[in-house]
């Protein structure tokens, strides 16, 4: 393993024990799992109660459009919020308590502190889309899921969360405060997921808005629908988060 | 240790002409130094005279706007992976993460200066028995004392056995038997072969452990020159001439 690569996992080891000693990473695991869970159970007792009249339907919704995909429309929902709050010490809260230039002084690029972080993060909201998805999963043995449509909804989340991490470490990279970092990330997400709104309400369904939304491109997916653009806007979209984070923190370390 | 063709021992550091600007003014100006390896350097000076700075510069957190710096005769510029391993740095106040113990914080530096498995494992063993932090391993960072924060970082800044030791006021928050553990801790590493750079504002600390002491003022090398154990009294009237009268004392001396 190049000294480069070991650096990046160093930080990102350091980064996630920090998160998981913290209570912040436990208290919003705990308390948006449980509302997911109580959600579920809510989605479940809906779909059971109307198994009866579907029955009748030949092609009417199943578990996974009734249950399973509108749980992880949840999911996204509550990330808008989990992310930034999780993300926002990332980056700020190391310049806060003064061990931003240790990790300079480590010889590491400004871009491995960068992915270190991001990586860490990343794999705590990949384990909490793995514990919710565990919810339905857990009844796949008594139901007749959708693989497919389920795994492109799971795509999705995944995409989309990784995309909410890149901006919460972009953001804590500018942020001077990590407060400052989370209501950043926290507005500049809600405007990429409606930037279009306006658009649609006045009846264009197209152009640079609609392409620029997030929503534009998340909801394909929860509705089954994998598509290349979709997948590389994501993917334009945490590179150039993340370059912004790293050209900013070589900044700091440039200019002091 | 290099060696040049000559047999002469190549610096180990060596500054060429280094200037740095912060908050609108000259922190540094055109600082040249060379250190050999085993070689104890005091860095004085005034509050605001350059000294963090400079040595921020040297570990590699903060960028020099000119001038060069060289480790092992490579430019760090060019590589600066190089101070990952040649360089341990304890920055002034030592910071540290709260929320880690105190032995989390040394595997995590080991980890962030290239040790790992094994290696990582007996460096930590090694640093903690070293600045005798067996009873602290568990606490967390946050609950320590500000002495007990120190010897923490200094034990970060040596895990890795570094060749250059760059210590930024380390004898802050020392109780007086600490200092003197921190003073046979320098000679011990001098002897090892380490070279060491001790910012300080105690003169005592200077004649008591440095070789060579290098006189900081407005950014600028005003004195560089050895340190006789005996002449503390010397060491006091250029360190005051400088801190008072400042250009004057400098062309003097």
């Amino acid at each position: 393993m190049s000294g480069a690569v070991a650096g990046t996992f160093a930080v990102a080891r350091l980064e996630w024990r920090r998160m998981v000693v913290r209570p912040l990473a436990w208290v919003l695991a705990a308390l948006t799992l449980a509302w997911l869970a109580w959600n579920f159970t809510l989605l479940l007792g809906g779909f059971l109660a109307g198994q009866v009249q579907r029955a009748a339907l030949p092609d009417g919704p199943g578990f996974t459009d009734l249950v399973a995909v509108p749980l992880l429309g949840q999911l996204a929902q509550l990330s808008f919020l989990v992310v930034p709050l999780l993300g926002m010490t990332a980056i700020a809260g190391e310049r806060r308590n003064g061990t931003l230039p240790l990790l300079f002084a480590a010889g590491l690029p400004a871009s491995r502190i960068v992915l270190g972080k991001y990586l860490a993060l990343l794999l705590w909201l990949l384990s909490w889309l793995a514990l919710t998805l565990a919810m339905p999963l857990a009844l796949a043995h008594a139901t007749d899921l959708d693989w497919g449509k389920l795994a492109a909804a799971t795509l999705g989340l995944a995409l989309m969360l990784a995309a909410l991490a890149a901006l919460g470490v972009a953001c804590s990279a500018f942020a001077s405060h990590p407060a400052i970092a989370a209501a950043a990330a926290l507005i500049i997400a809600l405007a990429l997921w409606s930037v279009n709104v306006g658009a649609q309400m006045a009846g264009i369904n197209g152009g640079v808005l609609n392409w620029l939304a997030m929503s534009t491109h998340e909801q394909p997916l929860l509705r089954g629908l994998v598509s290349t653009a979709d997948i590389a806007w994501f993917a334009l979209l945490i590179a150039v988060l993340l370059a912004l984070a790293s050209r900013r923190l070589d900044t700091e370390r440039e200019r002091g | 240790m290099t060696t040049s063709p000559t047999g002469a021992c190549a610096p180990l550091l060596q500054l060429d002409r280094i200037s740095r600007r912060r908050a609108g003014r000259a922190a540094v100006q055109e600082l040249s130094l060379s250190l050999q390896p085993g070689q104890v350097l005091g860095l004085l000076g005034v509050n605001g005279a350059g000294k963090s700075t400079t040595l921020s510069m040297i570990a590699g957190a903060l960028r020099p706007d000119s001038g060069s710096i060289r480790l092992g005769g490579i430019d760090t510029r060019e590589q600066p992976e190089l101070t990952r391993t040649l360089l341990g740095w304890l920055p002034e106040r030592a910071p540290l993460w709260a929320e880690l113990t105190v032995a989390e914080h040394l595997a995590a530096h080991a980890r962030l200066r290239g040790l790992n498995g094994a290696a990582q494992r007996n460096a930590c063993t090694a640093a903690i028995e070293r600045l005798e932090l067996q009873p602290l391993a568990r606490r967390l960072a946050g609950v320590l004392s500000q002495g007990q924060r120190q010897r923490l970082g200094l034990a970060c800044a040596l895990v890795h056995r570094p060749a250059l030791l760059v210590l930024d006021e380390p004898a802050n928050a020392l109780d007086p038997v600490q200092a003197v553990a921190l003073r046979g801790l320098i000679r011990e590493q001098a002897a090892a072969g380490t070279a060491v750079i001790l910012s300080t504002h105690l003169l005592a600390e200077v004649t008591a452990v440095c070789d060579r002491v290098a006189i900081l003022h407005d950014g600028c090398l005003r004195h560089d020159g050895p340190v006789q154990a005996d002449d503390h009294q010397a060491l006091e009237r250029t360190f005051f001439e400088i801190a008072m009268h400042g250009d004057a004392a400098a062309r003097a001396a």
